[in-house]
C-alpha cells in the first residue's frame, strides 16, 4: 500500500481511482489510513461480500487472504485481474499503469 | 475458485468507505478507471 501511495498522482494522472477493499471493520481501516496518510477510498468488507463477488480466495483463512488486484475502465468493464498465489505475488505499480495507458489510448483512438 | 471474467461488466457493488460515505463501483462510470484493491489484511 505505500508502494501504491508513492504513486498515486500518477495513478489519478491517468484518470483512475484506487480502491482499497479489506476485511478489517471501519475504525481499524481510519487508523491506518490515518497513520500511513493514505490518500485512497477505502472499503471495510467485514462480512468479505465484495471479496466474494469478485472471488478472492476467502475459503482459505488458515494461509491468509491473497491479495488481488483488479482494473475496471470507465465503461465499468473489468480489462485486468491478477489474483495473487501468495502475500507478495502484487503486481508492480508500472506495469499496473502501462496498462491504464493502454485503456487510455485505445479508448482516445 | 470463482474468478470474475475479462472483458465483461465487472460486479457493481455498494458499501460504506470508512468515513461513513456510500461508494458503489458504478459511481466511476465514465468518470475514472477504478484500481480494486483487495487487501489481505494490515499488517
Amino acid at each position: 500500500m505505500a508502494q501504491l501511495r508513492q504513486d498515486y498522482e500518477q495513478f489519478k494522472q491517468r484518470g483512475a481511482e484506487i480502491i482499497v477493499v479489506g476485511p478489517e471493520n471501519a475504525p481499524s481501516f481510519a487508523a491506518y489510513w490515518q497513520r500511513n496518510e493514505l490518500p485512497f477510498i477505502g472499503l471495510p468488507d467485514p462480512k468479505a461480500s465484495v471479496l466474494k463477488l469478485y472471488g478472492q480466495e476467502v475459503n482459505l483463512f488458515k494461509l491468509g487472504r491473497m491479495p488481488a488486484q483488479v482494473i475496471v475502465d470507465k465503461q465499468g468493464v473489468a480489462r485486468y485481474v491478477h489474483y495473487g498465489h501468495n502475500m507478495t505475488d502484487i503486481p508492480s505499480n508500472s506495469e499496473l499503469l502501462a496498462l491504464l495507458d493502454q485503456l487510455n489510448s485505445t479508448s482516445e483512438a | 475458485m470463482p474468478k470474475i471474467s475479462l472483458n465483461t461488466l465487472a460486479p457493481d457493488f455498494s458499501l460504506n468507505d470508512f468515513r461513513g460515505n456510500k461508494v458503489s463501483l458504478s459511481d466511476f462510470r465514465q468518470k475514472a478507471h477504478v484500481l480494486l484493491v483487495f487487501n489481505r489484511g494490515f499488517v
